[in-house]
């Protein structure tokens, strides 16, 4: 009887034993895991704040007037050539 | 040795009649007994070592082997903060940190490497292989070769795979608007410490903490559990700015632009929004490229919006109108005589460079006559003219967190003798900044109040503080509008499509301890649209050298010519209907 009992516990402790084991294995795989995650975030912000930057950069108003100048061949417009709207007037 | 056995080996069983082996005589050896204690006592004595080594390991010295232990699988990351961007109010970004790398070096293995492969890190780097064997010839273990490299060089210089060098992570802020912005936003040094303007300005809020945290390390280098607190790093906070980008072109272009045609020394500009308070746009010339800033002079570094004092000229005769107005000791149509185009006042006279007849107070602002300013000015006691351009901010320290920002200078009203008011009427004798100039002028723009500026978006309306009455406010912007019309000062300050208003102003420079009659600061600071005034524009150009260099000459047009633009941009509805201005042959000129 008291064997068995014995028996009984060594089985218990042997299985928590394991199951130790395994779930401080997998808490290890995901914590590896958000970390991958963490960094990509971090990635993507670095991204996202060089994409701005190249926003910045390529849509700045003096890029626009030389292009618009240059290559467009535009002219800025000035009121005595422009029409105005303006509701409920004839 | 005895073996028991059954029937099938019965035979063999004879021998055990014979002498039991440990009783065997053959083997009985006399040995004395101290060598057994020996044996004994060295056996326990090891034992005896060996428990105190246990003892030693567990007890005395476990502090440093349990640090030793964790340096072989733990390890403390610093986890840096990225400083906050900068933004236009549109949310362009201004200033943004991107992440970069410094080269380390390590003299002994890198010196060890192949003269080949020194001179292909070296040119890696942008360097010549002299500059990177300078470096290298240190006393220190380890050297740094180059801060703020590049992620494309970074790569590269990995793919050189050469020992003994150590890539560390860094920070580089960008400036994609260069030098339109720059005066503005500022720029930080490599520590990353902000050095002018907003960066200076807002370094606590742009800058976070770094946190850090200790992570136990797999025998494949990867970080599986969190050991202890780890502080969490706070990244900087973003500045979204007041400043609108594209008013901000449009004004840093037009000063350009002025300054090259008139072939000044400088200029500045400056667009206000008059119901938040907000700067749109400070832009000055000469200026600099602050992604690149080796060759910086001080010329190019300084914000003459905020930082110049100049003695401002007729740009202040409104104030001491609104005034008179304000107090009901004139009226706009009230008559004063100005012939014969000068006035003695103490033992100094005082001109106007057109002599006029009989002027009514409102052309004494559309002509700028002295004469008139003095006749109005006189009669007003000294105290409440002080208290009127206090009010409107001159003499007093900007109250906005802008590094640099100067106060001006109004002399105390208790030692005003009578030719100094007169000359403080006309502005002269009082110095301010081109920024408090804008500001006061809200009076006018604004029904008679001064609200506080920022340079950060505003999402609250701010309290206006009450100089003039409403009812002053109204009729000085008429005669703001008439000095802008073919018959006053400033006519080439209109702009077609829109009403506009201002005044001209020309100040001497004082050259050592005199007015120079060479050396000229044309300004203007101007209303715009006038039937619902939206901004307050203010322009400043130093040390015209053509033959055109009056407010009225210089100022004006640059005035006209940014307002149009920037009315536009803002899609201001015209409300005028005029699209071809008439500017007059001989445009009347302000007395200095």
């Amino acid at each position: 009887m008291n064997g068995k009992i014995n028996l009984v516990l060594a089985a218990t402790l042997v299985g928590c034993a394991l199951s130790l084991v395994s779930s401080q294995y997998q808490a290890r795989n995901l914590f590896i895991a958000l970390g991958k995650l963490e960094n990509q975030a971090h990635q993507l912000d670095i991204d996202w704040a060089q994409l701005q930057l190249d926003q910045s950069t390529l849509g700045k108003n003096a890029r626009i007037e030389q292009i618009a100048r240059t290559d467009l061949n535009m002219a800025p417009l000035t009121p005595a050539r422009t029409q105005y709207l303006t509701e409920g007037q004839k | 040795m005895k073996r028991g056995g059954n029937g099938a080996t019965g035979s063999r069983v004879a021998a055990s009649k014979g002498v039991a082996f440990s009783k065997s005589p053959v083997l009985a050896v006399s040995l004395p007994t101290w060598r057994s204690r020996v044996v004994l006592f060295v056996l326990f004595a090891s034992f005896l070592v060996l428990a105190g080594r246990a003892l030693w390991l567990q007890g005395v010295s476990n502090e440093f082997l349990q640090t030793q232990g964790k340096s072989r699988y733990q390890r403390t990351l610093e986890l840096p903060a990225t400083r906050g961007k900068i933004m236009d109010r549109n949310g362009q970004v201004l200033a943004s940190s991107v992440p970069v790398k410094s080269i380390w070096a390590y003299v002994e293995e890198v010196s060890k490497s192949s003269l080949a492969k020194r001179r292909q890190l070296a040119k890696t780097m942008g360097m010549t292989e002299l500059e990177l064997r300078k470096k290298l010839d240190s006393d220190r273990n380890l050297v740094l070769l180059k801060r703020q490299v590049e992620m494309d060089t970074v790569d590269a210089i990995k793919k050189l795979n050469m020992a003994g060098l150590d890539i560390r992570p860094d920070y580089k802020r960008y400036y994609p608007q260069g030098e339109v912005m720059t005066h503005v936003v500022g720029f930080t040094n490599v520590e990353d410490k902000g050095q002018e303007s907003m960066e200076l300005a807002q370094q606590k809020t742009l800058v976070g903490t770094a946190g850090s945290r200790s992570v136990i390390k797999d025998g494949r280098g990867r970080f599986v559990e969190d050991v202890g607190l780890s502080q969490e790093p706070h990244d900087g906070k973003d500045l979204t700015l007041s400043i609108d980008s594209k008013l901000q072109y449009i004004a840093f272009s037009h000063i350009k632009g002025a300054v090259e045609k008139f072939k000044a020394k400088a200029g500045a500009a400056v667009v206000l929004d008059i119901h938040t308070g907000e700067v749109l746009a400070l832009a000055n010339w000469p200026t600099y490229n602050p992604n690149d800033r080796r060759m910086l002079t001080g010329d190019q570094l300084r914000n003459r919006v905020m930082t110049d004092t100049f003695e401002p000229g007729s740009t202040l005769k409104p104030f001491t109108v609104a005034l008179a107005l304000d107090t009901k000791r004139v009226r706009p149509a009230t008559v004063y005589q100005t012939a014969p185009g000068h006035m003695v006042i103490g033992d100094r006279t005082i001109h106007d460079s057109h002599p006029k007849d009989l002027l009514t107070v409102s052309q004494i602002i559309q002509k700028s006559s002295n004469v008139g300013m003095a006749k109005i000015a006189l009669p007003i006691p000294p105290q409440e003219m002080w208290e009127m351009f206090t009010k409107s901010g001159f003499g007093q320290a900007p109250k906005f967190g802008f590094p640099g920002a100067v106060a001006g200078r109004v002399r105390p009203y208790k030692a005003w003798r009578p030719i100094e008011q007169a000359n403080m009427a006309f502005g002269q004798g009082i110095s301010v900044s081109l920024l408090q100039l804008a500001r006061s002028y809200m009076i006018f723009a604004r029904d008679g109040d001064v609200i506080p500026l920022s340079f950060q978006k505003v999402t609250e309306l701010p309290l206006g503080q009450r100089v003039i009455s409403p009812q002053t406010a109204r009729e000085m912007r008429v005669m703001l509008e008439s000095v802008v019309g073919p018959e006053g000062t400033a006519s080439q300050a209109q702009v077609a499509g829109y009403r506009v208003g201002g005044k001209t102003g020309t100040a001497q420079k004082v050259v050592n301890g005199r007015y120079s009659h060479t050396k000229y600061i044309a300004n203007f600071v101007g209303i715009a649209p006038m039937s619902n005034p939206r901004f307050v524009i203010a322009v400043m150009v130093d040390e015209p050298t053509t033959a055109a260099h009056t407010g009225g000459s210089v100022a004006a047009p640059t005035f006209a010519a940014l307002a149009a633009s920037a009315l536009r941009a803002a899609n201001v509805q015209p409300d005028s209907s005029v699209t071809n201005i008439i500017i007059p042959d001989n445009p009347l000129e302000e007395s200095m």
